[in-house]
Protein backbone atom coordinates (compact mmCIF):
# COMPACT_ATOMS: atom_id res chain seq x y z
CA UNK A 1 0.00 0.00 0.00
CA UNK A 2 2.66 2.58 1.06
CA UNK A 3 4.60 1.37 -2.17
CA UNK A 4 1.61 2.32 -4.44
CA UNK A 5 0.96 5.64 -2.40
CA UNK A 6 5.09 6.43 -3.67
CA UNK A 7 4.06 5.58 -6.79
CA UNK A 8 1.26 7.42 -7.44
CA UNK A 9 2.82 10.75 -6.12
CA UNK A 10 6.02 10.55 -7.31
CA UNK A 11 4.37 9.58 -10.64
CA UNK A 12 1.92 12.65 -10.66
CA UNK A 13 4.99 14.84 -9.93
CA UNK A 14 7.65 13.48 -12.64
CA UNK A 15 4.39 14.05 -14.69
CA UNK A 16 3.80 17.63 -13.80
CA UNK A 17 7.39 18.44 -14.22
CA UNK A 18 7.92 16.62 -17.55
CA UNK A 19 5.40 18.80 -18.88
CA UNK A 20 6.99 21.88 -18.16
CA UNK A 21 10.35 20.16 -19.45
CA UNK A 22 8.33 19.40 -22.44
CA UNK A 23 7.16 22.99 -23.06
CA UNK A 24 10.66 24.40 -22.44
CA UNK A 25 12.43 21.82 -25.08
CA UNK A 26 9.47 22.45 -27.54
CA UNK A 27 9.98 25.77 -27.63
CA UNK A 28 13.82 25.14 -27.67
CA UNK A 29 13.69 22.61 -30.53
CA UNK A 30 11.61 25.20 -32.48
CA UNK A 31 14.33 27.85 -32.27
CA UNK A 32 16.43 25.32 -32.88
CA UNK A 33 14.73 24.38 -36.32
CA UNK A 34 13.92 28.03 -37.64
CA UNK A 35 16.31 28.04 -41.42
CA UNK A 36 17.31 31.55 -40.73
CA UNK A 37 17.04 32.67 -37.27
CA UNK A 38 15.58 36.64 -37.17
CA UNK A 39 16.65 37.60 -34.09
CA UNK A 40 16.20 41.13 -32.76
CA UNK A 41 18.53 43.71 -32.38
CA UNK A 42 20.51 43.46 -29.25
CA UNK A 43 19.72 47.23 -28.49
CA UNK A 44 16.32 46.12 -28.48
CA UNK A 45 17.09 43.13 -26.14
CA UNK A 46 18.78 45.60 -23.70
CA UNK A 47 16.30 48.08 -23.85
CA UNK A 48 13.29 45.88 -23.50
CA UNK A 49 15.33 43.81 -20.73
CA UNK A 50 15.93 47.44 -18.33
CA UNK A 51 12.59 48.83 -18.95
CA UNK A 52 11.63 45.52 -17.48
CA UNK A 53 13.71 45.99 -14.86
CA UNK A 54 13.27 49.15 -13.95
CA UNK A 55 9.42 49.45 -13.93
CA UNK A 56 8.98 45.85 -11.94
CA UNK A 57 11.18 47.13 -9.65
CA UNK A 58 9.78 50.62 -8.99
CA UNK A 59 6.16 48.83 -9.32
CA UNK A 60 6.69 46.08 -6.54
CA UNK A 61 8.50 48.29 -4.22
CA UNK A 62 6.08 50.70 -4.32
CA UNK A 63 3.01 48.47 -4.01
CA UNK A 64 5.51 47.41 -1.08
CA UNK A 65 5.65 50.53 0.66
CA UNK A 66 1.52 50.98 0.15
CA UNK A 67 0.89 47.58 1.29
CA UNK A 68 2.77 47.53 4.08
CA UNK A 69 0.63 50.25 6.42
CA UNK A 70 -2.66 48.84 4.77
CA UNK A 71 -1.60 45.45 4.92
CA UNK A 72 -1.11 45.96 9.17
CA UNK A 73 -4.43 47.85 9.64
CA UNK A 74 -6.44 44.83 8.00
CA UNK A 75 -4.47 42.40 10.16
CA UNK A 76 -4.91 44.00 13.30
CA UNK A 77 -7.98 46.70 13.52
CA UNK A 78 -11.88 46.37 13.03
CA UNK A 79 -14.05 48.94 11.93
CA UNK A 80 -17.30 49.38 10.05
CA UNK A 81 -17.23 47.84 6.76
CA UNK A 82 -13.64 45.85 6.95
CA UNK A 83 -14.91 43.33 4.65
CA UNK A 84 -16.31 45.40 1.96
CA UNK A 85 -12.73 47.19 1.70
CA UNK A 86 -11.46 44.49 2.45
CA UNK A 87 -13.00 42.38 -0.96
CA UNK A 88 -12.32 45.61 -2.81
CA UNK A 89 -8.28 45.43 -2.59
CA UNK A 90 -8.41 41.85 -3.31
CA UNK A 91 -9.82 42.83 -7.26
CA UNK A 92 -6.40 43.18 -8.32
CA UNK A 93 -5.97 39.63 -8.25
CA UNK A 94 -9.25 38.58 -10.03
CA UNK A 95 -9.29 41.34 -12.04
CA UNK A 96 -7.94 40.53 -15.88
CA UNK A 97 -5.43 42.55 -16.45
CA UNK A 98 -6.47 44.12 -19.54
CA UNK A 99 -9.73 45.28 -17.37
CA UNK A 100 -7.40 47.28 -15.30
CA UNK A 101 -5.89 48.82 -18.07
CA UNK A 102 -9.09 49.59 -19.58
CA UNK A 103 -9.85 51.20 -15.93
CA UNK A 104 -6.84 53.00 -16.03
CA UNK A 105 -7.41 54.54 -19.65
CA UNK A 106 -10.92 55.58 -19.10
CA UNK A 107 -9.97 57.24 -15.60
CA UNK A 108 -7.27 59.15 -17.23
CA UNK A 109 -9.93 60.68 -19.58
CA UNK A 110 -11.75 62.25 -16.55
CA UNK A 111 -11.27 65.57 -15.07
CA UNK A 112 -9.74 64.22 -12.25
CA UNK A 113 -7.23 62.03 -14.21
CA UNK A 114 -6.08 65.15 -16.55
CA UNK A 115 -6.12 67.23 -13.70
CA UNK A 116 -3.12 64.12 -11.94
CA UNK A 117 -1.41 64.45 -15.41
CA UNK A 118 -1.14 68.03 -15.32
CA UNK A 119 0.24 68.00 -11.69
CA UNK A 120 2.15 64.90 -11.98
CA UNK A 121 2.67 64.62 -15.83
CA UNK A 122 1.31 62.47 -18.47
CA UNK A 123 0.79 58.43 -17.67
CA UNK A 124 -0.98 57.22 -20.67
CA UNK A 125 1.30 56.09 -23.68
CA UNK A 126 4.06 56.62 -21.47
CA UNK A 127 6.47 54.54 -19.69
CA UNK A 128 4.98 55.72 -16.16
CA UNK A 129 1.87 54.24 -17.41
CA UNK A 130 3.92 50.90 -17.28
CA UNK A 131 4.44 51.29 -13.40
CA UNK A 132 1.23 52.07 -12.45
CA UNK A 133 -0.41 49.89 -14.52
CA UNK A 134 2.21 46.98 -12.60
CA UNK A 135 1.92 48.59 -9.32
CA UNK A 136 -2.44 48.33 -9.61
CA UNK A 137 -1.66 45.16 -10.70
CA UNK A 138 0.74 43.67 -8.52
CA UNK A 139 -0.82 45.64 -5.57
CA UNK A 140 -3.25 43.55 -4.33
CA UNK A 141 -1.25 40.13 -4.14
CA UNK A 142 1.50 41.91 -2.01
CA UNK A 143 -1.33 43.39 -0.07
CA UNK A 144 -2.61 39.69 0.76
CA UNK A 145 0.75 38.28 1.61
CA UNK A 146 1.68 41.08 3.91
CA UNK A 147 -1.82 40.28 5.20
CA UNK A 148 -0.99 36.93 5.69
CA UNK A 149 2.11 37.55 7.82
CA UNK A 150 1.29 40.55 10.20
CA UNK A 151 -1.75 37.92 11.10
CA UNK A 152 0.61 35.12 11.72
CA UNK A 153 2.84 37.23 14.12
CA UNK A 154 1.56 36.99 17.65
CA UNK A 155 -0.32 40.62 19.36
CA UNK A 156 1.57 39.61 22.67
CA UNK A 157 4.81 40.67 21.23
CA UNK A 158 3.55 44.03 20.82
CA UNK A 159 1.60 44.31 23.48
CA UNK A 160 5.11 43.03 25.42
CA UNK A 161 6.38 45.99 23.53
CA UNK A 162 4.14 49.00 24.64
CA UNK A 163 4.01 47.83 28.53
CA UNK A 164 8.30 48.25 28.18
CA UNK A 165 7.25 51.56 27.17
CA UNK A 166 7.49 51.61 22.94
CA UNK A 167 5.12 53.80 21.70
CA UNK A 168 2.98 52.80 18.41
CA UNK A 169 5.78 53.22 15.98
CA UNK A 170 8.57 52.00 18.02
CA UNK A 171 6.66 48.79 18.32
CA UNK A 172 6.21 48.39 15.08
CA UNK A 173 9.67 49.66 13.61
CA UNK A 174 11.17 47.51 15.71
CA UNK A 175 9.23 44.50 16.03
CA UNK A 176 6.66 43.91 14.37
CA UNK A 177 8.51 44.37 11.14
CA UNK A 178 11.63 42.60 11.49
CA UNK A 179 9.70 40.12 12.60
CA UNK A 180 8.03 39.74 9.42
CA UNK A 181 11.16 40.35 7.12
CA UNK A 182 11.10 37.09 5.48
CA UNK A 183 7.08 37.63 4.56
CA UNK A 184 8.27 41.21 3.55
CA UNK A 185 11.01 40.09 0.93
CA UNK A 186 8.80 37.19 -0.18
CA UNK A 187 6.01 39.74 -1.15
CA UNK A 188 8.27 42.03 -2.54
CA UNK A 189 9.96 38.91 -4.87
CA UNK A 190 6.52 37.78 -5.82
CA UNK A 191 4.86 40.88 -6.95
CA UNK A 192 8.57 41.74 -8.58
CA UNK A 193 8.31 38.37 -10.84
CA UNK A 194 4.08 39.21 -11.39
CA UNK A 195 5.10 42.40 -12.42
CA UNK A 196 7.77 41.82 -15.01
CA UNK A 197 5.68 39.22 -16.81
CA UNK A 198 2.54 42.19 -17.11
CA UNK A 199 1.20 42.92 -20.12
CA UNK A 200 -2.99 43.41 -20.58
CA UNK A 201 -3.07 46.62 -18.33
CA UNK A 202 0.60 47.96 -19.40
CA UNK A 203 -0.53 47.82 -23.48
CA UNK A 204 -3.84 49.18 -22.75
CA UNK A 205 -2.23 52.22 -20.95
CA UNK A 206 1.42 52.53 -21.72
CA UNK A 207 0.88 51.29 -25.69
CA UNK A 208 3.11 49.03 -27.47
CA UNK A 209 6.05 51.34 -28.86
CA UNK A 210 9.34 49.97 -29.62
CA UNK A 211 11.96 51.24 -27.58
CA UNK A 212 9.51 53.41 -25.58
CA UNK A 213 7.10 51.47 -23.38
CA UNK A 214 8.23 47.99 -24.77
CA UNK A 215 8.68 45.75 -22.07
CA UNK A 216 9.52 42.28 -22.53
CA UNK A 217 6.29 40.57 -22.76
CA UNK A 218 5.51 43.84 -25.31
CA UNK A 219 8.39 42.63 -27.45
CA UNK A 220 6.79 39.06 -26.98
CA UNK A 221 3.57 40.41 -28.36
CA UNK A 222 4.93 42.77 -31.00
CA UNK A 223 6.91 39.31 -32.38
CA UNK A 224 4.15 37.38 -32.64
CA UNK A 225 1.82 39.99 -34.20
CA UNK A 226 4.53 40.70 -36.82
CA UNK A 227 4.97 36.20 -36.83
CA UNK A 228 8.62 37.39 -36.58
CA UNK A 229 8.80 33.65 -34.28
CA UNK A 230 12.07 33.49 -33.56
CA UNK A 231 12.77 37.17 -32.46
CA UNK A 232 9.25 36.40 -30.24
CA UNK A 233 10.90 32.70 -29.00
CA UNK A 234 14.03 34.79 -27.54
CA UNK A 235 12.32 37.55 -25.47
CA UNK A 236 10.07 34.59 -24.08
CA UNK A 237 13.40 32.49 -23.30
CA UNK A 238 15.00 35.98 -21.69
CA UNK A 239 11.96 36.42 -19.72
CA UNK A 240 12.17 32.42 -18.45
CA UNK A 241 15.58 33.17 -17.52
CA UNK A 242 14.72 36.63 -15.28
CA UNK A 243 11.38 34.35 -13.51
CA UNK A 244 13.19 31.02 -13.13
CA UNK A 245 16.02 33.29 -11.40
CA UNK A 246 13.75 35.11 -9.08
CA UNK A 247 12.03 32.20 -8.21
CA UNK A 248 15.23 30.61 -7.90
CA UNK A 249 16.24 33.54 -5.67
CA UNK A 250 13.14 33.78 -3.09
CA UNK A 251 13.87 30.07 -2.22
CA UNK A 252 17.23 30.60 -1.48
CA UNK A 253 16.65 34.28 0.57
CA UNK A 254 13.86 32.39 2.13
CA UNK A 255 15.74 29.93 3.14
CA UNK A 256 18.58 32.09 4.27
CA UNK A 257 16.11 33.93 6.57
CA UNK A 258 14.91 30.76 7.90
CA UNK B 1 19.64 54.30 -24.48
CA UNK B 2 18.22 56.09 -22.59
CA UNK B 3 14.49 55.19 -20.61
CA UNK B 4 12.53 58.12 -19.60
CA UNK B 5 10.04 58.29 -16.62
CA UNK B 6 8.22 61.10 -17.94
CA UNK B 7 7.58 62.69 -21.45
CA UNK B 8 6.76 65.75 -22.59
CA UNK B 9 2.88 65.72 -22.65
CA UNK B 10 2.23 65.17 -25.68
CA UNK B 11 -0.26 67.93 -26.33
CA UNK B 12 2.36 70.49 -25.59
CA UNK B 13 4.67 69.26 -28.27
CA UNK B 14 2.74 71.31 -30.95
CA UNK B 15 6.07 70.87 -33.32
CA UNK B 16 7.84 67.95 -32.39
CA UNK B 17 6.18 65.11 -32.85
CA UNK B 18 3.03 62.63 -33.58
CA UNK B 19 1.47 60.00 -32.59
CA UNK B 20 1.03 57.10 -34.97
CA UNK B 21 -1.54 54.30 -34.05
CA UNK B 22 -0.53 51.41 -36.17
CA UNK B 23 -2.04 48.07 -36.56
CA UNK B 24 1.09 45.83 -35.46
CA UNK B 25 0.98 43.79 -38.99
CA UNK B 26 2.47 46.81 -40.94
CA UNK B 27 5.23 47.12 -38.01
CA UNK B 28 8.30 46.38 -40.44
CA UNK B 29 7.19 49.18 -42.77
CA UNK B 30 6.28 51.70 -40.92
CA UNK B 31 9.20 51.50 -38.50
CA UNK B 32 11.28 51.92 -41.67
CA UNK B 33 8.81 54.89 -43.18
CA UNK B 34 8.78 56.37 -39.41
CA UNK B 35 12.74 56.57 -39.34
CA UNK B 36 13.06 58.45 -42.94
CA UNK B 37 10.48 60.84 -41.77
CA UNK B 38 12.21 61.71 -38.56
CA UNK B 39 15.60 62.08 -40.49
CA UNK B 40 14.02 63.93 -43.19
CA UNK B 41 12.12 66.22 -40.80
CA UNK B 42 13.14 66.08 -37.34
CA UNK B 43 9.58 65.34 -36.48
CA UNK B 44 9.51 62.36 -33.90
CA UNK B 45 6.92 59.78 -34.51
CA UNK B 46 5.74 57.98 -31.31
CA UNK B 47 3.99 55.03 -32.64
CA UNK B 48 1.90 52.82 -30.63
CA UNK B 49 1.35 49.19 -31.90
CA UNK B 50 -1.51 46.92 -31.53
CA UNK B 51 -4.57 45.39 -33.11
CA UNK B 52 -6.62 47.33 -34.85
CA UNK B 53 -9.80 47.88 -32.66
CA UNK B 54 -7.77 47.77 -29.49
CA UNK B 55 -6.00 51.03 -31.28
CA UNK B 56 -9.40 52.57 -32.21
CA UNK B 57 -10.52 52.05 -28.72
CA UNK B 58 -7.30 53.78 -27.34
CA UNK B 59 -8.01 56.68 -29.75
CA UNK B 60 -11.53 57.00 -28.39
CA UNK B 61 -10.56 56.91 -24.77
CA UNK B 62 -6.84 58.64 -24.68
CA UNK B 63 -8.09 61.79 -27.04
CA UNK B 64 -4.58 61.52 -28.55
CA UNK B 65 -3.08 60.35 -32.07
CA UNK B 66 -2.39 62.00 -35.20
CA UNK B 67 -2.51 59.32 -37.65
CA UNK B 68 -4.12 55.73 -37.70
CA UNK B 69 -2.76 52.90 -40.09
CA UNK B 70 -5.60 49.89 -38.78
CA UNK B 71 -5.21 46.60 -41.06
CA UNK B 72 -8.10 47.04 -43.04
CA UNK B 73 -10.75 49.22 -44.09
CA UNK B 74 -13.72 47.59 -41.46
CA UNK B 75 -11.85 49.57 -38.69
CA UNK B 76 -12.00 52.89 -40.85
CA UNK B 77 -15.70 51.85 -40.96
CA UNK B 78 -16.79 51.64 -37.08
CA UNK B 79 -14.13 54.74 -36.71
CA UNK B 80 -16.25 56.83 -38.66
CA UNK B 81 -19.59 55.70 -37.37
CA UNK B 82 -18.04 57.02 -33.90
CA UNK B 83 -16.91 60.06 -35.31
CA UNK B 84 -13.37 59.20 -35.02
CA UNK B 85 -11.53 60.43 -37.65
CA UNK B 86 -11.68 63.64 -39.69
CA UNK B 87 -14.06 63.57 -42.77
CA UNK B 88 -12.69 62.03 -45.66
CA UNK B 89 -9.38 61.68 -44.60
CA UNK B 90 -8.71 58.12 -45.68
CA UNK B 91 -6.44 57.01 -48.23
CA UNK B 92 -5.08 53.79 -49.64
CA UNK B 93 -1.36 52.67 -48.50
CA UNK B 94 -1.26 48.86 -50.06
CA UNK B 95 -3.62 46.24 -51.47
CA UNK B 96 -4.27 42.85 -50.02
CA UNK B 97 -5.08 39.89 -52.22
CA UNK B 98 -6.70 36.62 -50.95
CA UNK B 99 -4.06 33.86 -51.13
CA UNK B 100 -4.06 30.19 -49.89
CA UNK B 101 -1.22 30.37 -47.22
CA UNK B 102 0.05 27.12 -45.89
CA UNK B 103 3.31 25.97 -43.64
CA UNK B 104 6.53 26.19 -45.45
CA UNK B 105 6.79 22.84 -47.87
CA UNK B 106 2.97 22.98 -47.84
CA UNK B 107 2.78 19.37 -46.30
CA UNK B 108 -0.67 18.51 -47.24
CA UNK B 109 -0.26 19.74 -51.14
CA UNK B 110 -3.00 22.42 -51.36
CA UNK B 111 -2.90 23.57 -55.14
CA UNK B 112 -6.22 25.18 -55.58
CA UNK B 113 -9.28 26.57 -54.02
CA UNK B 114 -10.82 23.32 -54.37
CA UNK B 115 -8.17 21.24 -52.90
CA UNK B 116 -9.56 22.93 -49.05
CA UNK B 117 -12.60 20.68 -49.57
CA UNK B 118 -10.81 17.72 -49.86
CA UNK B 119 -11.19 15.15 -47.25
CA UNK B 120 -8.73 15.56 -44.37
CA UNK B 121 -7.10 19.04 -45.07
CA UNK B 122 -7.46 21.19 -42.19
CA UNK B 123 -8.21 25.23 -42.55
CA UNK B 124 -7.95 27.65 -40.85
CA UNK B 125 -10.05 31.01 -41.60
CA UNK B 126 -10.40 34.34 -39.93
CA UNK B 127 -13.24 34.64 -37.51
CA UNK B 128 -15.84 35.93 -39.86
CA UNK B 129 -17.85 37.76 -37.24
CA UNK B 130 -14.94 39.39 -35.76
CA UNK B 131 -12.40 40.02 -38.65
CA UNK B 132 -12.48 41.32 -42.38
CA UNK B 133 -10.28 38.58 -43.74
CA UNK B 134 -12.49 35.90 -42.62
CA UNK B 135 -15.44 37.82 -44.07
CA UNK B 136 -13.54 38.14 -47.81
CA UNK B 137 -12.80 34.55 -47.09
CA UNK B 138 -16.65 33.36 -46.80
CA UNK B 139 -17.27 35.49 -49.62
CA UNK B 140 -14.87 34.27 -51.79
CA UNK B 141 -15.75 30.68 -51.17
CA UNK B 142 -19.63 31.39 -51.46
CA UNK B 143 -18.54 33.14 -55.02
CA UNK B 144 -17.32 29.66 -55.84
CA UNK B 145 -19.40 27.33 -54.17
CA UNK B 146 -17.38 25.47 -51.80
CA UNK B 147 -18.61 27.21 -48.67
CA UNK B 148 -20.66 23.88 -47.47
CA UNK B 149 -17.51 22.05 -48.14
CA UNK B 150 -14.61 24.33 -47.18
CA UNK B 151 -16.80 24.78 -43.68
CA UNK B 152 -16.37 20.77 -42.96
CA UNK B 153 -12.10 21.18 -42.83
CA UNK B 154 -12.46 24.30 -40.94
CA UNK B 155 -10.76 23.46 -37.67
CA UNK B 156 -10.51 26.95 -36.25
CA UNK B 157 -10.95 30.80 -36.32
CA UNK B 158 -7.98 32.77 -35.91
CA UNK B 159 -9.01 36.09 -33.69
CA UNK B 160 -6.87 38.78 -36.27
CA UNK B 161 -4.79 38.55 -38.94
CA UNK B 162 -1.92 38.22 -37.26
CA UNK B 163 -3.48 35.46 -35.82
CA UNK B 164 -4.63 33.59 -38.42
CA UNK B 165 -0.87 33.88 -40.11
CA UNK B 166 0.42 32.39 -37.20
CA UNK B 167 -1.70 29.28 -37.58
CA UNK B 168 -0.17 28.94 -41.04
CA UNK B 169 3.14 29.71 -39.50
CA UNK B 170 3.57 27.67 -36.37
CA UNK B 171 2.10 24.39 -38.70
CA UNK B 172 -1.13 24.17 -36.83
CA UNK B 173 -2.67 23.44 -39.98
CA UNK B 174 -2.75 22.81 -43.56
CA UNK B 175 -3.62 25.73 -44.93
CA UNK B 176 -5.46 29.61 -44.41
CA UNK B 177 -7.35 31.44 -46.33
CA UNK B 178 -5.54 34.72 -46.06
CA UNK B 179 -3.53 37.55 -47.60
CA UNK B 180 -0.77 36.75 -50.07
CA UNK B 181 1.26 39.64 -48.44
CA UNK B 182 1.50 36.95 -45.27
CA UNK B 183 4.60 34.90 -46.87
CA UNK B 184 6.33 37.31 -47.33
CA UNK B 185 5.95 38.69 -43.48
CA UNK B 186 7.98 35.15 -42.96
CA UNK B 187 8.82 33.11 -46.21
CA UNK B 188 10.45 30.71 -44.07
CA UNK B 189 7.38 29.39 -42.13
CA UNK B 190 4.83 29.99 -44.90
CA UNK B 191 4.41 29.67 -48.63
CA UNK B 192 1.68 30.76 -50.50
CA UNK B 193 -0.41 29.09 -53.22
CA UNK B 194 -2.02 31.97 -55.33
CA UNK B 195 -6.15 31.75 -56.09
CA UNK B 196 -7.04 31.69 -59.88
CA UNK B 197 -7.30 35.53 -60.42
CA UNK B 198 -11.29 35.78 -61.79
CA UNK B 199 -12.08 33.64 -58.38
CA UNK B 200 -11.14 36.65 -56.12
CA UNK B 201 -14.73 38.28 -56.13
CA UNK B 202 -12.98 41.34 -53.69
CA UNK B 203 -9.89 42.76 -52.62
CA UNK B 204 -9.17 44.52 -49.36
CA UNK B 205 -6.76 47.55 -48.12
CA UNK B 206 -4.45 48.86 -46.07
CA UNK B 207 -6.22 52.49 -45.05
CA UNK B 208 -4.52 55.42 -43.60
CA UNK B 209 -6.54 58.06 -41.79
CA UNK B 210 -6.38 60.71 -39.29
CA UNK B 211 -8.16 61.17 -35.88
CA UNK B 212 -10.39 64.11 -35.25
CA UNK B 213 -8.40 64.41 -31.73
CA UNK B 214 -5.05 65.63 -33.89
CA UNK B 215 -3.15 68.25 -32.48
CA UNK B 216 -1.90 69.23 -35.74
CA UNK B 217 -4.27 68.57 -38.90
CA UNK B 218 -1.21 69.68 -41.55
CA UNK B 219 1.45 67.29 -39.47
CA UNK B 220 -1.23 64.33 -40.13
CA UNK B 221 -1.88 65.08 -43.46
CA UNK B 222 1.75 65.79 -44.35
CA UNK B 223 3.17 62.41 -42.97
CA UNK B 224 0.22 60.21 -44.86
CA UNK B 225 1.63 62.29 -47.75
CA UNK B 226 5.10 60.62 -47.13
CA UNK B 227 3.96 57.41 -46.30
CA UNK B 228 1.98 57.45 -49.85
CA UNK B 229 5.26 59.27 -51.85
CA UNK B 230 7.34 56.88 -53.72
CA UNK B 231 9.92 56.37 -50.67
CA UNK B 232 7.06 55.22 -48.43
CA UNK B 233 5.64 52.95 -51.43
CA UNK B 234 8.83 51.07 -52.04
CA UNK B 235 9.38 50.28 -48.45
CA UNK B 236 5.70 48.07 -48.24
CA UNK B 237 6.64 46.49 -51.89
CA UNK B 238 10.19 45.80 -50.76
CA UNK B 239 7.50 43.59 -47.49
CA UNK B 240 5.63 42.31 -50.71
CA UNK B 241 3.05 44.72 -50.00
CA UNK B 242 0.94 45.50 -53.59
CA UNK B 243 0.21 49.33 -53.48
CA UNK B 244 -0.51 50.09 -56.74
CA UNK B 245 -3.90 49.25 -57.87
CA UNK B 246 -3.07 48.26 -61.24
CA UNK B 247 -0.97 45.36 -60.02
CA UNK B 248 -3.48 43.94 -57.94
CA UNK B 249 -6.34 44.33 -60.50
CA UNK B 250 -3.59 41.87 -62.47
CA UNK B 251 -4.47 39.13 -59.52
CA UNK B 252 -8.03 40.09 -59.40
CA UNK B 253 -9.40 41.25 -62.21
CA UNK B 254 -13.16 41.24 -61.79
CA UNK B 255 -12.43 42.05 -58.05
CA UNK B 256 -14.07 45.11 -56.07
CA UNK B 257 -11.92 46.79 -53.80
CA UNK B 258 -13.08 46.99 -50.39
CA UNK B 259 -17.03 47.47 -49.13
CA UNK B 260 -19.05 45.67 -47.29
CA UNK B 261 -20.56 42.28 -46.86
CA UNK B 262 -23.00 40.56 -45.06
CA UNK B 263 -22.59 36.57 -43.68
CA UNK B 264 -25.10 34.76 -45.40
CA UNK B 265 -27.71 33.03 -43.93
CA UNK B 266 -26.38 29.76 -45.03
CA UNK B 267 -22.94 30.74 -43.17
CA UNK B 268 -24.94 30.65 -39.64
CA UNK B 269 -26.76 27.34 -40.99
CA UNK B 270 -23.95 25.42 -41.86
CA UNK B 271 -21.93 26.71 -38.39
CA UNK B 272 -25.16 24.85 -36.63
CA UNK B 273 -25.46 21.97 -38.68
CA UNK B 274 -21.72 21.81 -38.24
CA UNK B 275 -21.97 22.36 -34.13
CA UNK B 276 -24.96 19.74 -33.89
CA UNK B 277 -22.30 17.29 -35.96
CA UNK B 278 -19.72 17.36 -33.93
Amino acid sequence: MNRSFHILVGGVSALLIALFLVLLIGMLLELWQQTSLRAPHFSEIVFAARLSLITATLASAIALAVSIPVAYAFSRYSFPGKDLFDTLLDLPIVLSPIAIGALLLIFFNTALGRQLEHWFGPFVFEVRGIVLAQFVVVVGLSLRLLKETFQAIDVEYENLARSLGYNQMQVFARVVLPMARRGLIAAFLLTWGRAIGEFGATVTLAGATTMKTETIPVAIFLNFESVDISSAIVFITILITMSFAILLFVRKTEAYVR
Amino acid sequence: MAIHLGCGRADEDTLGSLTLFCGSASKPAMEEISARFERETGIEVNTIFGGSGTLLSQIELSQQGEVYLPGSPDYIIIANRKKLLVENSERIVAYLVPAIITPVGNPAGVRSLSDLARPGVRVGLGNPETVCLGLYAVELLEANDLLEKVMRNVVTFGGSCSKTANLAAMSQLDAILGWRVFHFWNPDRMAYVPIAPEKIPRISYIPISIPIHTKDLELSRSFIEFVLSPAGRSVYEDLGYITDLEAAKKLAPRATVGGEYTLPQEYFDLLEGLREQR
